[in-house]
């Protein structure tokens, strides 16, 4: 008996409306080079990225917050396996507090060494000082910054 | 089987943004969100429980409830995603409610416009076996529902084109900021064909819109007596089977079913409302809801049409928001039907309120010829049983 | 109010296996019905609702694919409604059954679903695609790779090593061994899972939990209906679901209400369904418990937040034999997510093996006079939780 099977490709482009608030804080990402928190009015948290709410308030925020460059790691992964349609391994990349801010933004770790990922990890350990680093052609995306070790 | 408690709708509120692409999905989430609480007169803290319905494929998020759940207070919260359809979101909502262990819940739902290819994301929904290389989208699946019925009833086509006329002029009434148009004859039937036998001008273009309601139990109802409530008299959902091959697409047996459960928990044998808020993706399909809730048999669709039956001011006016037909958030369409039907009940209709509304029916359908139905009677007193 | 006890009267897993080449997905899903309803001895026809567990649709390649599982579930002219809370979607498909019924709505409610993880292309693709298009998306986020992090917080605020880690897919395969429904049933050593190939670090391969196919089905009926039929049921006592916040970037840094390191939403969760259950206290209250966690760190906070460790005590008492079949609390005895995950049920099989420990029908598997348990989903990017207690 033939099992067969079909092969169908899914392909849909959309087109998201970011918003005043990420449209101001990728403005000033590819004008200034500048990251941008804004302030929940009620808990005092500086949220980076900026978001127009606090979902765990909901209540507006309040304040552009200027943060970085400088910051530290929150929490980071080495990935070492190729997954369909991401980047080619290896690539580090996690969290970082940067300065001024509450919460932590995305970002990818460059310039380190990867090939030993135990000796990397010590390298990226929680509460590593790192620097952001902006692209010289930026567009006003999150893959226009990423960070490195200070130092 | 003891329906034992009660259920209400005590707020609402509808999200239209002129321009879209002004804020983002969950920026509009929350201000519907808000605006529902406001005008239920209570905070998130006073809400329990939260159930959203989102499409994955027409948001462009392969599990939506996620960046949409804090938008609708969900982080703390016990937030649940039914994306079969907006109008499950309300029945689950509801039955949550009635089980005792919510006070309160929030129900929400959305229909974005933020992917060109809706045709091409509503055709992922035919299966890879069989079906998937047949241009069949919702509104495909529309047509070949109407040309079944147009074989086997004369006269049936002057008929929609009126009662969309008829829903238009609501709709102008109701929502004159959502445009519906075209309102006059000679262009609803005119036009481009866009899938025979249905004309650009019989349909109504896909619109950005959220919804949300307030639903609250016994506890919370006792407690605020002269708040303006509508009370879900009876509820009723089910569904057609899959394979339109399956199915004959003149008739709606999961309608009846929905609608037997609705009536029976309602205690209605002779099926009277002041107003119907029925799915009308097409007129056509608004003539089956009509003929499926025990309203109008076929035989008299076209009689009564004419006759201004459900014309504003006829003896049972349907769709006094103007429907889908004037305002098409395809996705929330259902829950849209729904908050108009509790809207009148509750007399903060708006422009289109009918005077003394004491019950109303909804009825939400999704998928492709209306496989799912859902049906909710309204009420401004208590339900009857528990009296 | 009181809450009434709904019933749980029959159960229906697959053999689940990295493909399913013979079925379809339509086919996987009555597979699992038919189990389900000659376990309880019932016809189709006797369902009044069916709640259809299905997960994102594009891991299954079908929009709405729940429109094409109608008949497998045989719910024509039935209520229905489809649930998707990504990977909880099982348990909170049950939860909206267990609400049916308690609504005095129905009194006999099936709830089913399928996946067929294995042949979609690449799972952590698609996986991608659940982050918010506005900030993350153009980030390489995964499931694997967001847990990953987790992992690296838990070690940084706990201490875990990569070894703890092994010790969790040691136990964990050693009970799927026992299990026929598991897929990976193969026991492993501490050095086998340390040199399997590094994917995310610091999960590897063997910590990782496998891309199921196959399908699971439970029949939930009220109080009365199984008196007046005369049935042998479990109960669910206890059920409740809570939620973080979306961002995992706001798990960090200052003020936060939960760590990316724990599973507080999940504590939550498993405290409200307690409360209902009226357990006091689960490490004495609690026989076994079914929690989920695809990776092998996870496993740690997701004991912690069902309150039997403290925080950052798991790792401890693993080591001193606690969570396995025979220990003091086996946590996982049917071998978890770690070993069988069919995203779309997986959830709902959790509460499924809960229930059939506390009903002594676990067999090879079983832990010995287990009368209630816990079960657990997450969904999400360890967002939506819920959680059910299951007793005798």
């Amino acid at each position: 008996m033939e099992l067969m099977t079909r092969t169908e490709n899914w392909n849909i482009t959309y087109r998201h409306a970011l918003g005043e608030t990420a449209s101001y804080f990728y403005a000033q990402i590819r004008d200034k080079q500048q990251i941008y928190g804004r302030r929940d009015a009620k808990s005092g948290r500086v949220l980076v990225p900026p978001r127009a709410f606090s979902d765990e308030t909901l209540e507006p925020t309040k304040e552009w917050v200027p943060v970085g460059p400088e910051g530290t790691i929150e929490c980071f992964t080495i990935v070492y396996e190729a997954f369909n349609n991401l980047p080619d391994p290896p690539y580090a990349f996690g969290y970082v507090l940067l300065k001024g801010a509450d919460t932590a933004i995305g970002g990818y770790f460059k310039g380190i060494d990867l090939k030993d990922g135990a000796k990397a990890a010590k390298q990226l350990a929680v509460g590593t000082p790192v620097i952001t680093r902006f692209a010289k052609e930026r567009v006003g995306d999150a893959l226009d910054f990423w960070f490195e070790l200070q130092g | 089987m003891a329906i034992n408690r009660q259920v209400g709708v005590i707020g609402q509120a509808v999200y239209a943004p002129r321009n879209a692409a002004q804020a983002s999905l969950e920026e509009g989430l929350y201000a519907v969100t808000h605006a529902a609480l406001k005008n239920a007169g209570l905070t998130i803290e006073d809400i329990d429980g939260i159930v959203v319905a989102g499409h994955d494929q027409m948001d462009g998020r392969a599990i939506t409830i996620m960046m949409a759940s804090g938008s609708v207070g969900g982080v703390t919260r016990d937030i649940l995603a039914t994306p079969s359809g907006a109008e499950h979101a309300f029945v689950l909502g509801a039955l949550r409610v009635r089980s005792g262990m919510y006070k309160t819940q929030l129900v929400v739902s959305w229909s974005p416009l933020e992917t060109e290819n809706i045709n091409d994301v509503q055709r992922l929904a035919n299966d890879p076996y069989y079906h998937r290389q047949l241009p069949l989208d919702d509104l495909a699946s529309h047509a070949l529902q109407a040309n079944v019925l147009e074989h086997s009833i004369p006269k049936l086509r002057d008929a929609v084109i009126e009662l969309t006329r008829q829903m238009r002029q609501n709709g102008v009434k109701a929502y004159p900021h959502y445009s519906p148009a075209p309102t006059e004859k000679v262009w609803i039937e005119g036009g481009k064909m866009l899938r025979y036998p249905l004309t650009q001008g019989m349909v109504s273009p896909a619109a950005f819109g959220a919804v949300a309601l307030v639903l609250a139990g016994d506890e919370w109802l006792n407690e605020h007596k002269d708040h303006s409530t509508a009370f879900v008299h009876g509820m009723g959902w089910a569904t057609e089977t899959a394979y339109l091959g399956d199915r004959d697409l003149s008739q709606l047996t999961s309608l009846k079913a929905a609608t037997q459960q609705a009536y029976v928990e309602a205690g209605i044998t002779k099926p009277q409302f002041d107003l119907a808020e029925v799915a009308d993706a097409t007129a056509y399909q608004a003539l089956m809801s009509l003929e499926g809730l025990g309203l109008c048999d076929r035989k008299n669709w076209v009689d009564a049409v004419f006759k201004g039956d459900f014309d504003h001011q006829g003896s049972m006016p349907v769709n006094l928001s103007g429907g889908a037909s004037s305002f098409n958030p395809i996705f929330c369409s259902g829950l849209m039907r729904i908050a108009e039907a509790a809207n009148q009940v509750r007399g903060c209709a708006g422009a289109h309120q009918k005077s003394n509304v004491k019950k109303s029916v909804a009825h939400g359908a999704s998928g492709f010829a209306m496989q799912y139905n859902t049906v909710v009677v309204f009420g401004k007193q208590p339900r009857e049983a528990l009296k | 109010m009181k809450v009434p006890r709904v019933g749980i009267i029959g159960i229906g897993q697959s053999e689940f296996k990295a493909r399913r080449p013979d079925a379809n997905y339509p086919e996987l899903v009555r597979e699992a019905v038919t189990i389900a309803m000659k376990d309880c001895k019932r016809e189709l026809d006797e369902i009044e609702a069916v709640v259809y567990s299905l997960a994102p649709d594009a891991l299954l390649g079908i929009g709405n694919a729940e429109r094409l599982g109608v008949d497998a579930v045989g719910a024509r002219n039935k209520r229905f409604m489809r649930i998707n809370t990504g990977g909880s979607t099982g348990i909170s498909s049950l939860a909206a059954a267990h609400s049916h019924i308690a609504a005095g709505a129905c009194d006999l409610v099936l709830v089913a679903g399928a996946d067929k993880v294995g042949e979609c292309g690449d799972s952590q693709t698609i996986l991608n695609k659940i982050w918010d298009p506005v900030y993350e998306r153009p980030l390489p986020l995964g499931t694997i790779t967001m847990l990953a992090m987790s992992a690296v917080r838990y070690m940084h605020k706990y201490g875990m090593t990569e070894e703890d880690m092994a010790a969790i897919v040691v136990k964990n395969r050693a009970h799927a061994a026992l299990n026929p429904k598991a897929h990976l049933r193969t026991p492993t050593t501490i050095e086998e899972v340390m040199h399997s190939r590094m994917i995310s670090w610091p999960i590897k391969l063997f910590d990782s939990c496998p891309q199921s196919s196959g399908g699971c089905a439970m029949v939930l009926a009220s109080e009365q209906y199984i008196k007046d039929n005369k049935l042998d049921a479990v109960w669910i006592t206890g059920v409740a679901h809570c939620t973080e916040s979306y961002f995992i970037g706001d798990r960090m840094g200052n003020g936060y209400i939960a760590d990316h390191a724990d599973s507080q939403a999940m504590g939550e969760a498993c405290q409200r369904a307690y409360k209902m259950a009226g357990v006091i206290d689960p490490t004495k209250q609690i026989d076994v418990a079914e929690l989920y966690s695809p990776f092998s760190n996870t496993e740690f906070h997701a004991i912690e937040g069902a309150g039997l460790a403290k925080l950052g005590q798991a790792p401890g008492m693993l080591k001193d034999g606690h969570f396995k079949l025979g220990g003091p609390t086996p946590v996982n005895p049917s071998g978890g997510v770690l070993c069988t995950n069919a995203i779309a049920v997986t959830a709902m099989v959790r509460v499924a093996e809960t229930a059939l420990q506390v009903w002594g029908r676990a067999g090879g598997h079983q832990v010995k006079g287990a009368k209630r348990g816990i079960a657990s989903g997450n969904g999400g990017d360890h967002q939506f939780f819920g959680a059910m207690v299951v007793e005798a």
